[in-house]
Order: structure tokens, then sequence, then C-alpha cells
């Protein structure tokens, strides 16, 4: 492999290339899903290949391929860059990177148990049971999930990084589905949308005790189908951990992509609220909101050694007592806040370029104690959990989601159930109304698999640190 | 855009023939049926933001995904290479998968051969087309917006490849496609205009045209001024209603969830779903769309009436949908084995009326005149509850006449219910960037629940 990648790197610094790298990748997934005690999908994919970027001219160019030769070395370079030469072709200015120090090492996730060790039968086994312990007279469909990532990488530049690194991700779930009277309602464990995930083995998803919780969320299911549709009006509110999670993807995540702030998303999932001029200027949230990008807290689901640009893995402040003062960014795009990247580019496969991705962008734990001392805390108000539904406009500041559930809260007390939840804002306003974040014994770790970005789209799996929280003044309800 | 003139049989007919010829030598171990599906072609993308490129990507793909049966258990599993090795390796996952797993009690067999009667869809021209070819149009396009004082961002892409379907049931067709597909978001102080093409052919894509309406359009919506949210009469250009249809087709149509009854066309089939002016059918084999011959099973696509004057007609399916559905005959819209959405709509067509867009905006008294919709997603799939935003150009419409841009909306809307308000529609049919060749439309009163800042 060391020759492969020294001579991708010498072939590139022949061609005129001031800056290129390889990543050599290999990818397993497994996809599991089972549906009413039965196997309804089960499917294994292997992805192998290699890509090369280049910067030839001041412009990038990369090309990919899936044949893993030697023989491939060459002409693959050779098309990165005549790509990189047409990209200077217009009128440019110098692609410019931030300075890293040439990395050499190796990082493989810590995990207990390969999932792709594990006998199918077993995994089949654990979800089985789950869904039919999901029983209901309106569940008419009860599933459990379950998925793993394999991926290994050699990354090579032509600075002199040579980094070996493996990233082992597992995660499942549950979801039931009650239907009647011509309505859907479903609740899922521990969150919707196949569950959680993170950088772990099958140990993760044993822990998840699916079959215990199953015959709660089937009751709660069940209930949902006769519970009244949430009021309208503006209320108080607590977010569960699976809603504030993906609140903070939404809200926090993508708006602090440095590559976004600059319009190169701009064209498909667009661009920023967060502008330069605000860095370090901007109330984002109130006192009570402070949030990091932290590729290092173990178990995150974007958690790794070292960035797809041969960066390492690092921990960023992004939001202190409310105050916005940092990005997550790429050593492209850092020189333009006069930084150096926080490594935060990856790339879904070998055919991919790198983009910058989230990685654990968390919410760090508050002084209100556990969901209980919240909840009793809280006069008048209501508790939302599990995402149902998200949708943000493309500066990221008017927000709407839905929730799998809502029960009121009366005297500190959790009461009436409702279903159909909706809660809409606009993001630093809403962030400013969070008066209260529950401590580090109610702090878990939450992960997206499915995060979408970029031309041709990737996809990544990337992670949220939250406990719960309350917000004052909300919208809730839309009548549509 | 359409197709201007017929394109030649597929000069790629080694490949197609090499692909068939390996998925026939991929079978045994163990399996009692095998299916295979390949993959194999180059695409390229072009990316540009701020005037310049900032993104240029290329790579050369393979996928093969590979369906056994052993008994009547069924296993899948995908491989990134043709060679040999990999191939048995995929099948040995897939025959193993299938051990695993339970029976299928209703299982029909894999699908038997049926005819496909090839269609053009390949264009040499757009396979062959250049890393400078795909720099220059992105230079068209930024040279119309620099014309405004702009800036254009966007993407020219380029995909060539063949796919072939092969199983131990005598299935064997493959053909070859191309597409060319450029879109822009043009900028323009704080307006924001948005134009798009996609084609078999690069040579019908007018960069500078779709570079000039993204301009045009980012120009007059500078200043944009805030509306509060209501109802309001709007004018979807056709990139705003394929959203909609495209959700609606993700929603309603897939045999899958219709038989699930989680589809809010479960149980309604001949009934009004929505208004008379809905129709809604999918056709690959229509050169108005990227056209193809058959689906991820092998089998023949044709035209499906999904909907027909706002009653529910049929839902699509795979051959093992079709079997639990009582009907003999796929839809032909399988999706790959290894997806478990299994079967989907993918070439959708929205029947068009009398009207042009211009007339449209003419014969409306107030109104939002809106170029597309951003980050729409499911509230309620039963009620197709959907909501979104705005973005790139939404204008107030009064007397008849484009007054001014406007900011941006959050509509939360019941898509079958407002498309059965719809009051006028283009008479001419645009193809989509997301596959769906559909008119610009008029709906009364459509609901929007929030505004946002820009």
């Amino acid at each position: 492999m060391k020759a492969f990648l020294d001579r991708a790197c010498e072939l590139m610094r022949q061609a005129g290339a001031s800056y290129g790298d390889i990543r050599i990748r290999e990818d397993r997934k497994e996809n599991i899903a089972v549906k009413d005690g039965r196997p309804e999908h089960i499917a294994a994919e292997r992805y192998t290949g290699f890509g090369v970027r280049v910067i030839v001219g001041g412009a990038w160019g990369f090309f990919g391929t899936h044949r893993l030769e030697e023989s491939q070395v060459e002409p693959v370079v050779r098309q990165a860059v005549a790509i990189a030469r047409a990209s200077a072709s217009l009128p440019h200015t110098p692609v410019v990177l931030a300075p890293v120090e040439p990395a050499v090492g190796t990082y493989v996730t810590p995990h207990q148990v390969d999932p792709f060790r594990v006998p199918l039968e077993e995994k089949l086994a654990l979800l089985a049971a789950a869904t039919r312990a999901m029983r209901g007279p309106n569940i008419k469909l009860a599933q459990a999930f379950a998925s793993a990532f394999w991926a290994h990488q050699h990354f090579a530049s032509t600075e002199g990084a040579r980094i070996e690194q493996t990233i082992v991700q597992t995660g499942g779930g549950i979801a039931a589905t009650a239907i009647a009277g011509g309505d859907m309602q479903v609740r899922s464990y521990p969150n919707s949308f196949r569950g959680n995930f993170a950088t772990a083995g099958w140990e993760y998803v044993q822990a998840m005790r699916l079959a215990e919780e199953a015959p709660r969320v089937a009751e709660e299911a069940g209930a949902l189908l006769a519970a009244p549709p949430c009021p309208a009006g503006r209320r108080t509110l607590i977010l569960d951990g699976g809603q504030l999670a993906l609140q903070v993807h939404e809200s926090c995540g993508h708006p602090i992509e440095l590559d976004r702030v600059l319009g190169m998303e701009l064209s498909y999932a667009g661009d920023s609220f967060l502008t330069t001029d605000k860095l370090g200027r901007f109330q984002y949230g109130s006192p009570h909101v402070n949030i990091v990008a932290d590729a290092t807290v173990p178990g995150g689901l974007g958690t790794f050694g070292w960035d797809d640009e041969g960066v390492p893995a690092q921990r960023t402040a992004i939001v202190e007592a409310g105050r916005f003062v940092g990005y997550l960014s790429s050593r492209e795009t850092a020189p333009a806040v006069g930084r150096t990247s926080s490594g935060a580019m990856r790339a879904s496969g070998w055919h991919r370029i790198p983009l910058i991705r989230m990685t654990n962008v968390n919410l760090l734990p508050g002084a209100a104690g556990r969901l209980e001392d919240l909840l009793a805390d809280t006069d008048d108000g209501l508790f939302l959990a599990t995402n149902k539904s998200w949708s943000i406009d493309n500066k990221r500041l008017n927000f709407q989601f839905g929730t799998e559930m809502c029960r009121e809260i009366k005297g500190g007390r959790l009461g009436q159930l409702y279903r159909n939840a909706t809660y809409t804002g606009i993001t630093p306003e809403f962030w400013g109304a969070c008066d209260a974040v529950c401590g580090q014994e109610a702090w878990r770790l939450w992960g997206t698999p499915n995060c979408g970005k970029g031309e041709p789209s990737q996809t990544a799996r990337v992670g949220h640190g939250v406990a719960p929280a309350r917000f004052r003044n909300v919208q809730v309800g839309v009548r549509a | 855009m359409t197709a201007t003139a017929p394109l030649p049989a597929s000069p790629c007919k080694d490949r197609e023939a090499r692909l068939l010829d390996i998925a026939a030598r991929t079978g045994g171990g163990g399996a009692d049926e095998i299916e295979a599906v390949f993959l194999e072609g180059r695409s390229y993308l072009t990316r540009f933001s701020r005037n310049h490129i900032h993104q240029n990507v290329g790579a050369e793909e393979v996928w093969a995904s590979l369906r056994v049966v052993v008994g009547n258990r069924l296993g899948v599993a995908t491989a990134s290479s043709l060679r040999p090795e990999a191939l048995a390796g995929a099948r040995d996952e897939a025959v193993a998968i299938a051990r695993a797993s339970d029976p299928v009690e209703d299982w029909p067999g894999l699908p038997p051969p049926r005819p496909v009667e090839p269609l053009a869809a390949y264009d040499a021209a757009t396979a062959e087309a250049s890393a400078e070819a795909r720099a220059s149009m992105a230079g068209s396009v930024i040279n119309a917006a620099r014309a405004v004082k702009g800036e254009a961002a966007g993407a020219v892409e380029i995909e060539e490849g063949t796919v072939a379907v092969a199983s131990s049931t005598g299935v064997a067709v493959a053909s070859s496609h191309t597409r060319a597909t450029l879109h822009t978001v043009v900028t323009c102080g704080d307006g924001s205009g948005y134009a798009e093409g996609q084609s078999t052919r690069i040579g019908d894509l007018a960069a500078r045209g779709i570079g000039r309406r993204a301009a045009r359009k980012a120009a007059d919506s500078r200043n944009p001024q805030p509306l509060p949210p209501g109802r309001y009469d709007v004018i979807l250009e056709p990139a705003a209603t394929a959203e909609w249809v495209e959700f609606l087709s993700y929603i309603a149509f897939s045999g899958k969830t219709f038989q699930e009854g989680r589809s809010p066309l479960s149980g309604r089939l001949g009934q009004r779903v929505t208004g008379e002016a809905v129709t809604i059918w999918d056709n690959g084999r229509d050169p108005r769309t990227l056209p193809h011959a058959f689906d991820f099973e092998g089998m023949p696509t044709s035209r499906l009436v999904l909907i027909s004057r706002g009653v529910a007609k049929a839902v699509a399916s795979g051959y093992y949908r079709a079997r639990r559905l009582g009907k003999r005959r796929s839809t032909g819209h399988a999706l790959p084995a290894s997806s478990g959405f299994e079967c989907l709509p993918m070439r959708l067509f929205m029947k068009g009326g009398q009207a042009s867009l211009e007339r449209l905006i003419k014969e409306t008294p107030r109104g939002l005149l809106i170029t597309r919709f951003h980050y729409t997603n499911i509230l309620d799939p039963m009620k197709t509850v959907l909501t979104g935003m705005t973005r790139d150009g939404t204008f107030l419409v009064e007397n008849g006449a484009v007054v001014g841009p406007v900011r941006n909306l959050r509509y939360t809307e019941n898509v079958l219910e407002a498309l059965g308000r719809i009051d006028g529609a283009s008479r001419r049919l645009t193809l989509t960037k997301s596959n769906c060749v559909v008119p610009a439309v008029r709906i009364r009163q459509v609901q929007f629940t929030g505004a946002t800042e820009f």
C-alpha cells in the first residue's frame, strides 16, 4: 500500500500539483429491517476504490475509480489534473490551504464487538423479539432495525501525511405504527428513523434493551391515535434529547459550516445567516447555551482520529454563553476567518471529495439537573419527544419541527397526551428563549446517520450530545 | 428540455453485452434463483460559486447487486466491482443472508422474462463532454450573472452508464443512458433567482439562457418586502409543482406502503382523492423524460396512470408486490433489491392545461408567483400534509402583473386538497431536475404559516 500511495503523490507532484492527496477506501455496510417478527429486508454492501484530489493552477480537480490497481494510479492522477486545469480556466482566486503538520499515524474506533462478526441469526433474533413485543389493537406494523458501517482508509498527501484509519459505527432501534380511522401514528425508540447510532460495536445495540422497551413504545403509539391534536399557541417547551439533537443539527450544525457561509453550497442546500461579520459578536442564544464541535468525544457518531484532509480531530468552541464564536471549517475555508482548520472535512466514500461535515456538535450540559427536575420546575408547558418531521429555510433561520409525542406539563407533572405536535421559530430567537438545560446526568449522545449535503450528494453520519432543555414562548401548532 | 431529434441506437453495445455475459456467469454458490443488476459508468460534476469553479469532480463506478433465493428465503448483497472474486463474495454473502432469513411464504419466484422494447437514451456527445466543455457552460452562466452585477452558484453534471439485469429465470436486458443537468442560483444583492435544465443530451442545455433566466430573476427579486402569513393564491413554476408531485409519489404511489395501509390511497382506488384537474402518470418510455426501458427487475416500463381526473387509479409495483396485490404482472417500478423501499414511480408526469405561465399571471387578481420550494418534508403522510419554504424568487402578483419580490414564506398544506384547487395550468410541460414532467399551475388559497427574514 505504501508504494501505491507514494507513487500517487509523486505523480501528483510531477504533474505540477501544488497540493494533492489520495484516499484508498473500503466500506462495508449492513442494513437489517425486521417487520412483525420476520426479516423484511437485509442488505450487505461493499465499496472499494480510490480517489485523487489535486490543486493545479490554484484550482481543484478530483477523480476516483473503483479499479484499485497500481496501473490505474497514473490515469487517475492524469484525469484529476486535467479536471483541475479546466477549473483554473475560468477567472479565480488561487486556493490557499491553512497549514497543518503532516500527520503519520493510525486510528481505530474503540469497540468491543465487531458488528460484522456477530452472526446474522443473533442480530435477527434480537430484532425479532423486539417486534414481537410490540402489540396492540391498532398496531399494524412493528419494525426493528440494525445497521453497521465499517470504513477503512489510507490517506496520503504530497505534504507527507500518511494516515490509516478504521471507523466502526453501529446503531438500531424499533418503531410501532398504529393505524385506524384514516390516521397513522408512529412511536419509536430510542429515536425515530431507524434508531440511534454511535461509533461503537454491536454492544451498543445490545445495551438498548429493545425488547424491554417495546411494550411501552407500542402502547404509546396506540394511545396517540386516541389523543387530541396539540392545540396551537405560544407555550413553554421542554424538548427531549432526540428532538433537541435534531434542533441542534439543523439550526446550529448546518449554519456553522464555513463552506455554506462562504456560498459554496448555495445552489443546493443553501448558505447561512451566521455570516463572518457575526463571528465573536453575534448573540446566537441565551447565556445557558454553550455549544462545541467535538470530534474527540468517545462514542460520538462523528468521532474519528483525523479528518479526510489529515487534520487531527479536535474540540472547537461554537457558542459560548450564547455568543457565536466558531465555525466548522476546512483547510481551504479557515483562512477566510483568519484561523486554521477545525478538522471537519469528511467524504462519504472513495468516490467523493471531502466536504465540511458536522463532527459531534454538542449542546453542553447546564445546571437544571435531571429531566424530572426540569419538569418539576415547569408550571405550565409542553414536553415534546422524538422527531417526526423537520424543515428549515436555506439560511437556517425559519424552522418547523414535528414530534411523535407531546405531553402537557401542569404544575410540574406530565399530563394530557397530544398528537401531531409541531413548533416553529426563528433560530436566534428560539435559542435566545432557552432558560434551562439539564445537567451532565441527563446528557447523552445522539447519532444522525443521514445528513445529506453536496453535489454529487453525500450522506454523513454525525453526532450531537445534548441534555433536555427548556424554551419559553415558542409558537406551537399549525392547522392544515 | 425535450429532445429535438431522435437519438441514434446506443453505441455501448459492447459494454451491454459484456455486462450481460458477466451476469450470466454469476450463479451457483447454493442459490436456487439469482438475479444480477449491474451498473457501470462515469459521472462528472463541475460546481461553481461566487463566479468561479470551486469543486470539479469525476468518478468511474461499478455497482453490482445480487439477489439470491434459497428455497423461498431471500438475500441481497452488493459490490463495487465486477471481478469474479468480488461477485462470488457478494453471492456467497447473499446466500448466507438468505439462509439466515425466514421463508417468504408467498414468494412468487423471480419474475419471468418479458419483452423489452429498446429505446434511445444515450447521446455520445454528452458522454464525451470534456471538463473544458463543462467549464465553458459554467462560464456562460457566470457571465450572465456578471451582466446583472450578480454572482452565480450551481453545477454542470454529466452522467453516462449502462444498466444490465439478468436472472436465472431468463431475464437478460441491458441499456445505456446519458444525462446532462445544469442548475444555478444567481444572487444579486439580497435578490436570488433559480433556473435549471436537464436532458439526455448536453446539446439541449442552453447554458446562457439558463443563466439569464436566473440572473433576471435575481435582479428582479432585490429588496424583497415582508408579507404576512395567510392564504394566498399561488402560481407554481414547474420546479415547485414537481416538488409536490415528487413528495406525493413518495407518500402515496408505492404498492408497498399502499398494501401496508400507510398510503393515503390505501383502500381508496377508484375514489376521488383530489380535484378533476389532476391527472398524474408515470412513463419511463416517454422521450420527454430521461427514458428508461426497464426497471431493476428487468421488467418493461410503460405508462401507468396513478390519478386520473382526481380519481385514484393505481399504485406502482415490482413483481413480488404485484402478485401480493393480486396482479399478474409488475407495473415495471421495482427499485434495486438492496433498497427497502421496494417500488416507486420514478418518471412522473402531470397533465397540463391550456394557459401559458404569463397568462396564469395575467389572470391572477392577487397571489404569489413561486419559483421553487426548499426543504419540503412530510408532516402527516395519510393526509398528505407537507411543509416547506419558498426560495430563489418569490413575487407578489396584483391585478395580473408581478408587482415585486416578497420575503420567503413557509407553507403547511394538505397537498392532495391543494391540488384539488388548481384552476389553471400551463400547456407546456417541463422536465425538472427531479425527473418530473409537469406544468406551471395556479392554485387557490394555499396556506402559508410562517415567514423568514429574507
